[in-house]
């Protein structure tokens, strides 16, 4: 009756190492990812904090000290109106973060919802969602975003002001949210396909896996197997595209916001600093130097990050 | 406790009553040039208590007819004749939420690959879990405290703090035995061990149909064990049915089929086993040829092609599951065998 025991001698049993915990392991080891990470976590901080600790409003404007050079006083030098450069960057660094993360999350929840889906389920789902994702991708961002500014942005936001002179309802006072409903909520809603295709690839491999007959040898369900089974498996390729693809947004942003069709001043973010510092670099240098090296070293660390994530998430193709 | 309802002696006490019972099952698969026959009107049945062993070379449709029956397939593979009947339900007809309650509630299942059969990504206390929150409504303590008394069940050495253990963290015959825990951890009618050894070195095969033999007489379930190696499910199970070509040609209890075996085929197999006593010389013997592809089955007999002592009708007709005893037990499917026990 007795059941055959597994050896005869004890074991030592170790505390449980994760995959998550194996991987900080791995990307500890790697100097270009710690320092991308480094660098992200500065600018996160400075995105929720930074605002409340700079010496100064990033609005305010100083007439008796412009274009100076920097100094101690002034980080980064100041502008044409006399306000600190460091604390508009510094500012930027919020705008960026905020446009990147509902960026990203938006078009992260909707590909990896329709990706998984279609992945799972096959047949004619997956038929249409390709279809859908291919249309999409078909559609030039630059484009759509001033398209979008163009016919849906000046109607909206003179259609709030005069709401807003008629009935003096205070929802109507701030437009500056249409900018980034409208150009960034279009540019959510276009950004989805990448991650849509790679979680689909992903759970076509999973879905073959035999955890996952044995999942459904089980009885469970298809909404459990889906999202305790094979979305957590397919997370790890996932994870090193949304830290790519959150670098991208921030360029995305600035790109649109330097061409004047993204946020828009006097709200500050690093494409219109660059635009308006570009006038008169010859100049002022450091105008455009300040936001643009901020820009450049984000896109870097972002993908610094994302290559460092890699490895350390799928050890096997790393070198 | 449940384990104590039903202690039995070996050999396991047979009831003669029907729990499984599979009826003309007919399997296709979907391929480029129309549709192709991979099982043929499979017959077969398990008593309650009974052990079946299944036996036959890869790709004869041994998996195939299990996992089919319980609809575990891909689309692409259809059950388009005949019923498989669970506890006097048509498993074929059943509903999909009625039928994920036979699925691991009441048929258990562990699987071949013990390497890749536990999702990588979940400490193996949530999957022995996972089935008893679902099918027992237990809450996630009681079904923690279940899942350690399962792994001590199964022999896994410092059970309760294995629980929180990651599949990667465990050994081959330690990750088959957290397989065989969650098959068993509804305390199934039927469990189903689909060539639970394969994978494994041939001390830790031992251990498993130990383990399996100990705890379905603990439990008192049936036993379905597929596998292709006869000598090792020998002691373990009450009947044998061999599978050729996706039809059963041989059904015997264990002793007959090794004592008398009948078809050409399971004599084939019975042969390629190594004997210690053989010379070092001698080749090891095999049987000629290849299974016939799906799409492509012979006319008459699948084995015909390939049997020794094929004859004419044997290239024409089909034979079918005759007798060949007073009570029927001993069953095989050869016009050969047949006519030799008419004439004798």
């Amino acid at each position: 009756m007795s059941v055959v025991p597994m050896t005869t001698t004890p074991i030592e049993i170790e505390p449980p190492v994760s995959l998550w915990r194996d991987a900080w392991h791995r990307l500890r080891r790697n100097r270009l990812a710690v320092f991308g990470l480094v660098i992200v976590v500065v600018l996160a901080f400075a995105a929720v904090f930074g605002p409340y600790l700079t010496p100064y409003d990033f609005l305010s404007q100083d007439l008796n000290s412009r274009n100076m050079a920097p100094s101690l006083s002034h980080l980064f030098g100041t502008d044409d109106l006399g306000r600190d450069v460091f604390s508009r960057v510094v500012y930027g660094t919020r705008t960026a973060f905020l446009v990147a993360i509902v960026v990203t999350f938006i078009a992260v929840l909707i590909g990896v919802t329709l990706g998984a889906l279609a992945g799972f389920f096959g047949g004619w789902l997956d038929r249409i969602v390709m279809w859908l994702t291919d249309m999409t991708m078909s559609i030039p961002n630059l484009l759509l975003v001033v398209v979008i500014n163009a016919s849906l942005k000046s109607p909206i936001t003179s259609w709030m002001e005069s709401r807003y002179l008629a009935t003096l309802n205070p929802v109507y006072r701030e437009t500056i949210w249409v900018d980034f409903l409208l150009v960034f909520g279009s540019m959510a809603l276009i950004s989805w396909p990448p991650y849509a295709r790679l979680v689909r690839a992903q759970v076509l491999s999973i879905r073959s896996r035999p955890y996952i007959t044995a999942a459904q040898a089980l009885g469970l369900t298809n909404r459990i197997i889906l999202m305790r089974y094979v979305v957590p498996n397919a997370l790890g390729p996932l994870i090193v595209a949304v830290s790519a693809g959150l670098g991208t947004a921030m360029v995305l942003e600035s790109a649109f916001s330097f061409l004047g069709v993204g946020v828009n001043p006097p709200t500050p973010s690093w494409g219109n600093m660059i635009s308006d510092g570009l006038r008169v670099w010859q100049h002022y240098p450091h105008l455009l130097a300040a936001p643009a090296a901020v820009l450049g070293l984000a896109s870097v660390a972002f993908s610094f990050l994302g290559d460092g994530l890699n490895d350390a998430l799928n050890p096997r193709g790393a070198k | 406790m449940m384990m104590a309802n039903s202690i039995r002696q070996e050999p396991s006490a047979k009831t003669g009553e029907r729990l499984l019972d599979v009826k003309g099952l007919t399997i296709e698969i979907e391929t480029r040039n129309g549709p192709a026959t991979i099982v043929d009107g499979i017959d077969l049945h398990v008593d309650k208590g009974e052990t079946l062993g299944i036996v036959g070379e890869s790709g004869c449709g041994k998996s195939l007819t299990m996992l089919s029956m319980m609809r575990l397939l891909p689309n692409k593979i259809k059950v388009t004749k005949g019923e498989a009947n669970f506890a006097g339900r048509d498993l074929q007809k059943m509903s999909n939420s009625e039928l994920r309650r036979v699925r691991g509630g009441e048929v258990g299942f562990i699987f071949q690959d013990p390497m890749t059969s536990l999702n990588p990504v979940m400490r193996i206390g949530q999957q022995l879990a996972e089935p008893l929150i679902y099918h027992r409504g237990m809450s996630k303590a009681e079904a923690r405290k279940r899942a350690g008394e399962l792994l001590k069940l199964v022999g896994i050495p410092g059970a309760e703090d294995r629980l929180d253990a990651y599949p990667h963290e465990l050994s081959g015959g330690m990750r088959q035995r957290v397989m065989i825990a969650i098959g068993l951890a509804c305390n199934p009618q039927l469990l189903i061990a689909d060539e639970p050894t394969t994978a494994l070195d041939v001390t830790i095969q031992a251990q498993i149909v130990d383990l399996v033999k100990d705890l379905r007489d603990k439990l008192g379930m049936s036993v379905v064990w597929i596998t292709h190696d006869l000598a090792l499910i020998a002691g373990l199970v009450d009947r044998i049915n061999v599978l050729y070509a996706g039809t059963v040609v041989e059904d015997a209890p264990v002793d007959a089929l090794f004592a008398n075996p009948s078809h050409p085929y399971t004599q084939g197999l019975l042969a390629s086993i190594p004997k210690l006593s053989d010379e070092r010389s001698t080749r090891l013997s095999s049987i000629g040829g290849t299974p016939p592809e799906p799409g492509r089955r012979p006319k008459g007999c699948p084995f015909a092609p390939r049997c020794p002592l094929a004859e004419a009708i044997c290239h024409d007709r089909v034979p079918t599951l005759e007798g060949l005893n007073h009570d029927g037990a001993h069953r095989v499917a050869c016009f050969v065998a047949q006519r030799k026990l008419e004439a004798a």
